[in-house]
């Protein structure tokens, strides 16, 4: 258990649940077996994206490292649904529990959010919308607003009681964010990775086109969040090379309530990043709640 | 992940590859690994990941890492006098201690966790032929630490021309056969042991993270689809291998 001082300083609130401290873990770089490594960091739990049914996943390679960053492309791997809520207990440590989820048509979505939803488990649903509208030619959810307003709503719909967040992509961020949050989001999270693309010179081959995560796309996300942030009025998870405790505050000044740790946490140990955040609420004598959207002088 | 910062106690140069030596005083099965990366690198952030290396050999407290320079990450490791560590990680060998005749087979770099793994095994009293392929006369330099070790190169320049298989007479006399290397070497030795030995294969892939989060480095498994090679590996069954 922390000390009282220490919990009421790393405390935030996120859609009226509230979180130990302010860091998530981002879908798809948590799994169980590294659970272990993690307790006392997180606020709340967010495992790997599920699907409707199972999906094997991307042919190797699936990632590839660059320049302060890596590009992945898993594809989704997961064992479906149901596999998924048979084996949600695994990922229980008493920390209020999030799905990420993803469907190839609003329907999909829609029908997984209320399988999902009807978990009494789940505390929030948070809607990965990068993957292909299968009925929108296999361009994203996100390619525009109103395809975002579109899945959002039937979401919406489908869970009535528990937050949604909607996972929004750099492109048209701040117009997407404003469509998911009039069809109804609780939150949302800014940012997935970007696209990317890797060549094998030596083989003259793509070796991996997916996404770019890591501090390289930091100051993308930072903007993202800020811009976002500033059009609307739910809360933001930001996300996006997040890899200090530096890096934490730098996202809930600029705006986010919540922020999630992914790839930094292949290459540290989240211990550290949340022990150097309480460091600089210690120096700068603040509370973790206090930092959202609290800078000093606002730009453009 | 949690990374340990090490001292790097002793640095070789064998042919075209490099043995670094730290202390570990953890155990240690053959074919785990660890992902080690310099210690610049967390400050630095770039290269990012760390890599993934078998374990070469672990005596008393002495762990010994075998690679390659091949890139950044690689390249920095090579000169780095402290380096961060895991600790050892995934699935090593089973070892078949009632196996009559055992063979080792390396490829190249992938040679490793051979050494570890002949080791163990002369400890238990368990007789086993090694066989190494090597690209060339620089590569195969680190094969003089494999004692009665025989050795073939792609170039013909030591041992037998060809590739390991070239090197065995018959892989298929064996009751277990154990093998790091390539990918594609791997598949060969599948295919060569047959079904009459139990073939145990360690396999390559690019690592994210190491401790089965990130679902990078999977390999296709027989019952369908793909399974982790950091935490159900790196060591496989040849059978539950789709290769």
């Amino acid at each position: 258990m922390r000390e009282r001082a220490t919990a009421e300083k790393l405390a935030v609130e996120l859609c009226g649940i509230a979180l130990e401290t302010p860091l998530i873990p981002a879908s798809g770089t948590l799994a169980k077996e590294a659970l272990g490594e993690v307790e006392g960091v997180y606020g709340a739990i967010l495992p790997k994206t599920t699907t409707p049914e199972a999906r094997a996943g991307n042919p190797p390679p699936r990632v590839a490292e660059t320049p302060a960053g890596m590009v992945n492309s898993i594809g989704l791997q997961n064992p479906g649904v149901e596999h998924f809520l048979q084996d949600l207990g695994a990922f229980d440590l008493g920390l209020p529990l999030f799905v990420s989820v993803a469907g190839e048509t609003v329907d999909e979505f829609g029908a997984l959010c209320g399988r999902v939803g009807s978990d009494e488990r789940v505390a929030g649903i948070e809607l990965n919308l990068s993957c292909p509208n299968v009925e929108c030619g296999g361009l994203t959810f996100c390619a525009t607003p109103d395809s975002v307003e579109e899945v959002v709503a039937a979401c919406r719909r489908a869970v009535p009681g528990k937050p949604i967040f909607a996972k929004l992509t750099f492109e048209g961020v701040v117009e997407n964010a404003l469509a998911a949050e009039s069809a109804g989001a609780d939150a949302l999270t800014v940012m997935n990775t970007i696209p990317a693309l890797t060549i094998d010179a030596g083989r003259q081959e793509v070796l991996v086109r997916g996404g770019l995560s890591g501090p390289a796309i930091k100051p993308l996300a930072l903007r993202a969040v800020y811009e976002v942030s500033r059009a609307v009025g739910v809360p933001v998870l930001g996300s996006g090379g997040v890899t200090s405790g530096t890096d934490v505050a730098e996202f809930m000044l600029a705006g986010a309530t919540a922020v999630q740790v992914g790839t930094a946490s292949f290459v540290r140990d989240p211990k550290e990043i949340l022990a150097e955040f309480a460091t600089y609420l210690d120096e700068a004598a603040l509370k973790a709640s206090d930092l959202t959207g609290r800078l000093r002088y606002i730009y453009g | 992940m949690k990374f340990y910062s090490v001292h790097v106690e002793d640095r070789e140069r064998v042919g075209n590859y490099t043995l670094l030596h730290y202390c570990w005083p953890h155990s240690v099965e053959p074919g785990q690994f660890v992902m080690a990366r310099s210690n610049l690198s967390p400050t630095i952030l770039d290269p990012l990941l760390a890599r993934p290396f078998s374990f070469y050999d672990h005596e008393g407290e002495r762990a010994s890492l075998l690679f390659e320079v091949r890139g950044r990450g690689t390249a920095l490791l090579d000169r780095a006098s402290h380096i961060e560590v895991t600790a050892a990680l995934g699935r090593g060998f089973a070892i078949n201690a009632s196996a009559g005749r055992s063979a080792l087979l390396g490829g190249g770099v992938g040679v490793a966790p051979l050494k570890l793994l002949s080791g163990r095994l002369d400890q238990l009293g368990l007789h086993h032929d090694i066989f190494l392929g090597f690209a060339d006369e620089r590569t195969a330099e680190i094969a003089r630490q494999f004692p009665g070790v025989t050795v073939a190169t792609m170039d013909g320049s030591v041992g037998a021309g060809g590739t390991v298989l070239d090197a065995v007479p018959d892989l298929q006399a064996y009751d277990a056969v154990y093998a790091c290397g390539p990918n594609p070497m791997l598949a060969a030795v599948k295919r060569a042991a047959g079904e009459g030995s139990i073939c145990q294969l360690s396999v390559e892939e690019r690592m994210g993270c190491g401790n089965g989060s990130c679902n990078g480095c999977v390999v296709p498994v027989e019952k369908g689809g793909y399974v982790r090679s950091c935490v159900e590996g790196p060591v496989f069954r040849a059978e539950a291998l789709a290769w």
